[in-house]
């Protein structure tokens, strides 16, 4: 299954210990469960590859070293190397002949493994861990990593903790000669911080640079493939909330309470589904380290969706529809017959959905006539869930960028889903109740998966409906 | 071929990339449409344990969706879905074959009460109303939905075919999915009005062949006169009409009555047999080429329309199901292991124990300490300050210095924000190697967010020898411990 045309891109990842290698590579290859990650310096004693791969070909292994431990000391013992017969040797020989000799080795077991590997590589990502301040220790590390003769590339890791001292690191590298430094947090990186790694090496790399423009082009092909598959979870979601109606058979309060509960917590059942679906598709699982980053709490949204508090925090006023009735609570409108569903969603149904949606109207008409009372999941509650799915999704998308900021945040962005009309397969929807899986049933698959489809497009191309950053 | 599979567009051909789930059964529509039906079922149970599906697909198929179709065959086999889906199309056979014998039945019992039993005279027009009209008005009717577009397009028959076979379907689990898959499936394919439109079609072909067949039965077998009837037109109007209505027929070799035929039947029953031969000809003739014809084009355009599309059609891998299950077969990284093993044991730093030396000074020193942490602390004078390690230089003049004097106490500061690394715990072993006694004080910084490394760097001085006691992280008693010595504080 696996091949490669030409030989793949070896890479080394090094560094200082504990400056976050092993984090370096779970978010370069989107492998969680990469060798082990703890806050313990010297937890990587081996070193582990991993191949990227694209379309089925291998373009890039990584290969996770060590961390570096003891370099004023190697450092020393390298440059004491040429002394014997006063013979100079260029770096690599230095290093070749350390290697060579086991009695070195001994004390510097770790590092000769990181400069082993360094030797089989064409290119090594440096990880630097931005809060630390610029020591000897990581001059000598450069000094030796650079007597390797292949390009290094620095990486600013932690560069959004409020300590990172990028400034200081930044100069201390270009007086070292190295200009080309990129910024990459690996718990936060930014959007398109994946792609500027790959760019920048390839300006390193020369000859290996169309291997790694491919890698690029493969991973936001797949990216654009995963948001696609993302917003239609939440299409899915919306659709199947908007469009179920439950029958209320016993009219007295306790009867009308067990029914708003029980359509409550088909609803809330049904947005975790879609948090699982969310969380699977981006391949987190709420254990990950990584998922303390997302405004989840062990895989489940915090406040609860029918709580009138969320609706505040979030600036999602309630409908001007009349909730009929406090014993509705708040998020479900009890109508009889379909009239507090207004007439701007009956015109709609009426404009769409042909003969079905006459029917409907039929059905909500004779209820009326006939006093039956029906239960429907609000507007603002559909605002929630659609607010909420795609903040996820840009957490997920940031990797836990966005998600630092707290949820109220969300206000200045997505406006449209917090005030504007709901868009039209929405209202459509309501008036097809065969659409919604909610119900127990088996939700129909024609008009449904095309209102499906229509939302999924108006989210993904529509700026103001989506989950693009701002 | 069977006549039902001729209407049935999704049915049959074998002819493209089968990927075979029993090496007879499936081609690559119905394989596409069974892994559809697995997908919605695992959607709505949750999935199975597939790792052995998975890796039988894995060993048996290239890309991706070719892995989907036979991880789906693999399953689908198993867990009855593909009995399912073959059932329901039996029943869907079987709910056509009825359709198909009522619209033929219907057709041919139309004709025979349009043309009545020959004791009255066949009015033509009202004749060729009765046979055509229906039909004309459901295709109005289809050409409208078409255009207008809308989920409900395809025709009533259509509809109402898929609406019979999904009632009757109560195959369990699997069987619910099956004809929502095949909608889905279409759907989005921009199938489904044309699929529904062959139905449609198909079925009033048949009927206006039923209808054709009672026509060309009755007129053999029995004697009819033909006549025209009005009360308020004039007779040309008739004759305008029938040779207009019989220009097209003629072209295909049918007969139109002449216009002295015409004109006679308006006033009297046609009874000679030219007119009679001509009459039928043309009643014939606009039956076959404004019914039959049409109807059989269209079903034959839908027909091959679906073939095509059907042919072309692929599973949508944006679908959030074969999303992951992409991520499974198409991996976009995959684990090396370890090509450099870990040795057994790291070398560790040891310390020297508390020994005694001739002075009874005290120094200390600051290990690779930044600003802002209050460096250097205020001392008793007689202290002796050797300032900050951090380059080789500065180690190797701070070790030569306390190896001419080494004091009784030495305090070594180091920052807890740093990981401790071997290093640095070497060098903290070779100063304690020219000290009385050598502590550590770790400068923990109020702002410092992981508590974390400050217990790393306590174990890790604990391993190389430290006792407890012997880590400080209060300035104060650190401080007190340089100037005055002992364990009081």
């Amino acid at each position: 299954m696996l091949h490669s045309r030409t030989n793949p891109v070896r890479i080394a990842v090094v560094g200082h210990t504990n400056t976050g290698k092993t984090s370096l590579m779970r978010t370069l290859t989107r492998d969680a469960g990469f060798g082990e990650v703890s806050s313990r310096p010297s937890t990587t004693r081996h070193v582990e590859g991993a191949r990227l791969i694209v379309d089925g070909e291998v373009l890039v292994e990584l290969y996770d070293t060590p961390g570096m431990e003891d370099p004023i000391a190697l450092l020393e013992m390298l440059d004491r190397m040429d002394s014997p017969d006063d013979e100079r040797l260029d770096g690599p020989a230095r290093v070749e002949r350390f290697l060579a000799n086991p009695v070195h080795r001994g004390r510097f077991e770790q590092e000769g493994k990181v400069l082993k590997q360094m030797l089989a590589s064409d290119a090594a990502l440096y990880v630097i861990d931005a809060r630390d301040p610029v020591l000897a220790k990581h001059r000598d590390e450069l000094a030796i990593l650079g007597s390797c003769a292949i390009p290094l590339l620095p990486v600013l890791n932690f560069v959004s903790s409020v300590e990172s001292g990028e400034a200081a690191w930044r100069e201390a590298l270009s007086r070292l000669g190295l200009h080309a430094v990129v910024r990459f947090d690996t718990v936060a990186p930014e959007r398109d911080g994946e792609r500027r790694l790959y760019e920048t090496l390839g300006m390193l790399v020369g000859p290996h640079r169309p291997l790694l423009d491919r890698l690029v082009a493969g991973r936001e092909r797949e990216a654009a493939v995963r948001h696609t598959a993302a917003m239609r979870l939440v299409a899915e979601l919306l659709i199947d909330v908007a469009a179920c109606r439950i029958e209320v058979v016993d009219d007295s309060s306790t009867g009308l309470d067990a029914a708003v509960n029980d359509l409550n917590e088909r609803v809330r059942q049904r947005e975790q589904h879609c948090v699982e679906a969310l969380l699977g598709l981006y391949r987190f699982r709420p254990d990950d380290v990584d998922a303390d980053h997302l405004p989840l709490i062990d895989g489940r949204w915090e406040s609860d969706l029918f709580n009138p508090e969320t609706l505040r925090d979030l600036g999602v006023k309630l409908g001007t529809g009349a909730v009929a009735g406090a014993a509705a609570g708040a998020g479900i409108d009890l109508m009889v017959g379909g009239i507090t569903l207004g007439a701007a969603a009956a015109l709609g149904a009426l404009a769409g959905g042909g003969w079905q949606a006459l029917r409907h109207f039929g059905d909500r008409f004779v209820g009326t006539l006939t006093g039956k009372h029906q239960l429907a999941v609000n507007d603002a509650i559909l605002r929630i869930l659609a607010l909420r799915q795609l903040h996820l999704v840009r957490a997920l998308e940031a990797r836990g960028h966005a998600a630092v900021e707290p949820i109220g945040k969300l206000v200045a962005e997505s406006g449209k889903w917090r005030e504007g009309t709901l868009p039209r397969p929405l209202h459509r929807a309501r008036s097809h109740r065969e659409w919604s899986g909610l119900d127990g049933s088996v939700g129909d698959e024609g008009g449904r998966s095309d209102a499906i489809e229509a939302l999924r497009q108006l989210m993904e191309h529509e700026p103001e409906w989506g989950a693009e950053q701002s | 071929m069977m006549p039902d599979q001729v209407f049935f567009a999704y049915m049959s051909s074998r002819d493209q990339d089968p990927v075979s789930c029993d090496a007879d059964s499936l081609g690559a529509f119905e394989t596409r449409w069974l892994a559809e039906v697995v997908r919605l079922r695992e959607e709505a149970h949750g999935s199975p344990v597939d790792t052995a599906a998975v890796r039988a697909a894995v060993d048996r198929a290239q890309g991706v969706e070719a892995r989907i179709l036979a991880r789906a065959c693999q399953l689908g086999v198993h867990d009855g879905t593909l009995g399912a889906l073959r059932a329901w199309r039996a029943r869907t056979r079987v709910v056509m074959w009825v359709l198909l014998g009522f619209a033929l039945i219907s057709g041919f019992g139309a004709a025979l009460a349009v043309l009545g039993d020959g004791s009255r005279p066949v009015n033509v027009v009202w004749a060729l109303g009765g046979l055509l009209g229906v039909n004309l008005f459901s295709l109005v009717l289809w050409f409208g939905g078409l255009w207008l577009g809308g989920a409900d397009a395809g025709g009533v028959f259509g509809r109402g075919w898929l609406w019979i076979s999904r009632r009757i379907s109560s195959l369990g689990d699997s069987g619910v999915h099956v004809p929502r898959a095949l909608v889905g499936l279409m759907g989005r394919a921009g199938l489904t009005r044309w699929w529904l439109g062959a139905v449609t079609h198909g079925l009033w072909l048949l009927a206006l062949c039923g209808a054709l067949a009672g026509l060309l039965i009755a007129l053999s077998v029995r004697s009819y006169g033909f006549v025209w009837e009005t009360t308020i037109l004039p007779a040309d109007a008739f004759t305008t009409l029938v040779g207009r209505l019989g220009w097209l027929p003629a072209l295909a070799g049918f007969g139109i009555p002449d216009a002295e035929t015409v004109r006679a039947s308006g006033s009297a029953v046609i009874t000679h047999e030219a007119g009679r031969l001509a009459w039928s000809s043309w009643l014939t003739g606009c039956l076959v080429v404004y019914g039959v014809v049409p109807r059989a084009l269209l079903w034959a355009g839908c027909l091959t329309y679906v073939r095509l599309g059907r042919n072309r059609l692929r599973l949508d891998l944006a679908l959030p199901a074969y999303t992951a299950l992409a991520a499974r077969y198409a991996p976009t990284s995959d684990r090396i292991g370890v090509t450099d093993a870990a040795p057994g044991a790291l070398p560790s730093a040891r310390i020297r124990m508390p020994h005694r030396v001739g002075s009874h000074a005290a120094a200390i020193v600051g290990l690779e300490l930044r600003s802002g942490l209050g460096w250097p602390p205020a001392l008793a004078p007689e202290i002796e300050q050797i300032g900050v390690l951090d380059s080789r230089e500065q180690r190797r003049q701070a070790i030569a210095r306390l190896e001419a004097s080494p004091p009784a106490r030495l305090l070594i500061a180091c920052d807890a924000r740093l990981s401790p690394d071997r290093g640095s715990l070497e060098l903290i072993a070779e100063l304690s190697r020219h000290a009385g006694d050598c502590r550590v004080w770790l400068i923990v910084p109020a702002t410092l967010r992981e508590r974390a490394r400050v217990i790393h760097w306590r174990d890790a001085l604990v391993d190389a020898g430290f006792g407890a006691r012997a880590i400080f992280d209060d300035a104060t008693a650190a401080i007190t411990w340089l100037e005055c010595g002992g364990d009081a504080a």
